[in-house]
């Protein structure tokens, strides 16, 4: 598998600002990775070097074998989706549709056309009066439509309601497995893509930190729950990520558990429960798990 | 049951010639016929109404003929027309600030994009110019729509020959389009600051340049040279910026990055 | 899909528990990974893993053009598997509990002859765990 994105050493500052910190990684051909992390993390940043729409304080970036910055060739198997998207003045969804397959060599307007009903938006609507939902369906259809072999994401399904987030993620899933590509999504709403992902990337403030296969990262941490002293003994050798408790009650967060620590920690009576993605993430990037649960 | 699958041709995309990309810039350009022609051209055949029924009460009113020739030797001050050029170099700011931050997510380079554009807009000055063109011959083969109406034919385009006056039309749309979409880049580079020190430095060039020549007075020979110039000379020099704005444009855009505001 | 193991494991589950239940007989042919991915809503490369855990166990194999099938016996596998995984996933969490809430080897013997089992083989089930418990 050769690797389709590699970053070395890249940095990007804002004035005094460091938003991008001498970062280094690789994302593989045909995946679908997640690129996870608080607001203001660095994710759009990120992509926007990625795509050569924005430029490198220091560092390397390679994408599909090339520099992106002003790379016709690169960039032309490149689509980048943005959330805040604007569109020129008094474009209709019906002018995204037609101007996109002139862009992108592997459009394909009959699934276009399927997705537009999907989403129930109207073609002929001024952009500007489009609800929040159907503006992100325009960004998320082109994103789907075009099958460009490397397609970023960046938070544009964030107006769709769930319904049209659910039918987003299951359009995905199956024109990847029908086409596949390499598709970088970021969100906030790990929960909901946890399932789709491959490879998951994590930045916080600008330094990644993690950067591993998704089925990795699900299996790296265990909450182990009971009376606080059967818990501390048997955590008492291990990296703890989370400590939580309430009277005689603890409940803390380790990393995997072997078959047998599994066994000796139920015969202890101690009870294990499951750390999903969000809260793994969540507790790495310590912060509250509110901050992301009232993106949803 | 196995489905066939297939990964989307990375060389499909590689393979495009430089050409077919300036084409699909220049076609995105024009993808929306009436915000930048239809409407532009209602509203100016509306202006041009506003314009004949305005003609059309003079011509009623005043009945002697001195008065007459008179009015309608006013009539060739106005500056109807140049709401058009006013109203295209929106359309290449616009172009500049919505349409190519837009264009950068179709994967499009600055480089592809900035020449797109400049093909696009030598092509709208082109089309308006025989646009102005037309509606001035018949203006002036109608003597004034029969009213001694001078809307195309103006002082502001010279009192030459119909080609000179098309000649006008062409830099003047050139000359808005591109000083407009120079000034829309620095916008984008530097945002509103960027703007304010540019004008700032534009006027205080100017300013130094009168200096300049009052200090050496000079202000005779620059009449002299406007004379001996002739308001078509001039026109043709003012074609000087307008290459100016196209090429540093191009500059200023390569290193422009599509920022939210 | 739960977050307790991983994904591709639960997928394997899946089709093993479909062989052994019956709905998916040997011999037949099973969906393909792209149809199991957008079923769960997982990554297919992800339901690749679980199938081709599968493979690598025996229980599926490739018909090349056609796509995956039941392998022969595979159900005898699965049972014989799940078997040896009873004991501790089944029988160490159940006497566990039942020490904790102080139920004694016999009353826990008098539990199980009484509940009923559905199974093909009563006689076999029960005498098996008489064996474990003794």
């Amino acid at each position: 598998m050769s690797a389709v994105i590699e970053v070395s050493g890249l940095t990007k500052r804002f004035g005094k600002f460091t938003a991008i910190d001498d970062v280094t990684l690789t994302v593989e051909r045909n995946q679908i990775c997640g690129l996870l992390g608080r607001n203001g993390a660095g994710k759009t940043t990120l992509m926007q070097l990625l795509t050569g729409q924005d430029f490198p304080t220091a560092g390397s970036i390679s994408v599909l074998g090339g520099n992106p910055v002003e790379n016709a060739s690169v960039l032309g198997n490149v689509c980048f989706i943005k959330e805040s998207q604007r569109y020129p003045e008094d474009f209709q969804p019906k002018h995204v549709l037609k101007s996109a397959p002139w862009f992108f060599p592997n459009w394909d307007a009959e699934f276009a056309a399927r997705l537009v009903d999907d989403f129930r938006l109207p073609t002929n609507r001024r952009i500007k009066k489009l609800s929040r939902g159907q503006l992100s369906a325009v960004g998320v259809i082109v994103g789907l439509a075009s099958r460009a072999p490397l397609t970023f994401f960046d938070e544009p399904y964030l107006g769709l309601d769930a319904v049209a987030r659910q039918i987003f993620y299951d359009r995905l899933l199956e024109d990847y497995s029908e086409h596949p590509r390499t598709v970088i999504l970021s969100t906030h709403l790990i929960d909901e893509v946890s399932d789709l992902l491959e490879h998951v990337i994590v930045i916080d403030e600008g330094r990644i930190l993690i950067d591993k296969s998704a089925d990795e990262v699900r299996g790296s941490a265990t909450t182990v729950s009971g009376t606080r002293a059967a818990v501390e003994q048997f955590t008492a050798s291990r990296e703890i990520m989370h400590r939580d408790g309430i009277g005689g009650l603890a409940s803390v967060t380790v990393g995997p558990l072997s078959a047998e620590e599994r066994q000796s920690a139920t015969a202890a009576g101690l009870e294990l429960s499951p750390v999903s993605l969000q809260q793994l993430i969540v507790r790495k990037t310590k912060v509250s798990s509110t901050e992301f649960e009232q993106s949803a | 049951m196995t489905t066939i699958t297939s990964s989307p041709s990375v060389q499909a995309a590689s393979r495009k010639p430089a050409s077919n990309r300036v084409l699909a810039v220049l076609r995105l350009h024009f993808v929306n016929i009436p915000t930048i022609f239809l409407w532009p051209l209602a509203i100016l055949v509306t202006i041009w109404l506003v314009n004949l029924a305005i003609w059309w009460l003079v011509d009623i009113n005043v009945s002697a003929p001195t008065d007459l020739a008179e009015a309608r030797d006013g009539f060739g001050w106005t500056g109807a027309a140049t709401f058009i050029f006013v109203y295209m170099m929106v359309v290449a700011i616009q172009a500049m600030s919505l349409t190519f931050p837009f264009a950068l997510g179709y994967g499009v380079t600055r480089r592809d994009f900035y020449l797109g554009s400049v093909v696009a807009f030598i092509l709208m000055s082109l089309v308006w110019t025989v646009v102005l063109t037309a509606f001035a011959v018949l203006e002036e083969n109608s003597g004034g729509w029969g009213l001694g109406g001078r809307m195309f034919t103006g002082y502001l385009f010279g009192a030459g020959e119909w080609y000179q006056r098309s000649f006008v039309y062409l830099v003047g749309m050139l000359f808005f389009f591109f000083v407009g979409s120079a000034i829309a880049t620095v916008w984008l580079r530097w945002k509103a600051s960027g703007v304010t020190v540019f004008f700032i430095i534009l006027t205080a060039l100017l300013v130094a340049l009168a200096a300049l020549v009052t200090v050496t007075r000079t202000w005779p020979a620059v009449g002299d040279w406007f004379a001996t110039t002739g308001y078509y000379g001039v026109v043709a020099w003012s074609l000087i910026p307008a290459v100016i704005a196209a090429v540093a444009g191009y500059f200023i855009l390569q290193r422009s990055t599509p920022k939210n505001s | 899909m739960d977050d307790s193991r991983p994904i591709f494991l639960q997928i394997a589950e899946q089709i093993e528990n479909d062989i052994l239940g019956g709905s998916l007989a040997e011999e037949t042919q099973v969906p393909s990974t792209n149809e199991f991915a957008a079923y769960y809503r997982i990554n297919p490369a992800t339901a690749g893993k679980g199938v081709n855990l599968l493979v690598d166990d025996g229980i599926l194999y490739k018909k090349r053009g056609i796509g995956m099938f039941v392998a022969e016996g595979s159900r005898a596998r699965i049972v014989a598997k799940r078997r040896d995984q009873f004991h501790t996933e089944f029988l160490l969490p159940l006497v566990a509990e039942a020490a904790k809430l102080g139920i004694t080897q016999a009353q826990l013997a008098e539990m199980i002859t009484l509940s009923p089992i559905t199974t093909a083989a009563p006689a076999t089930a029960a005498s098996t765990t008489e064996e474990k418990l003794a």
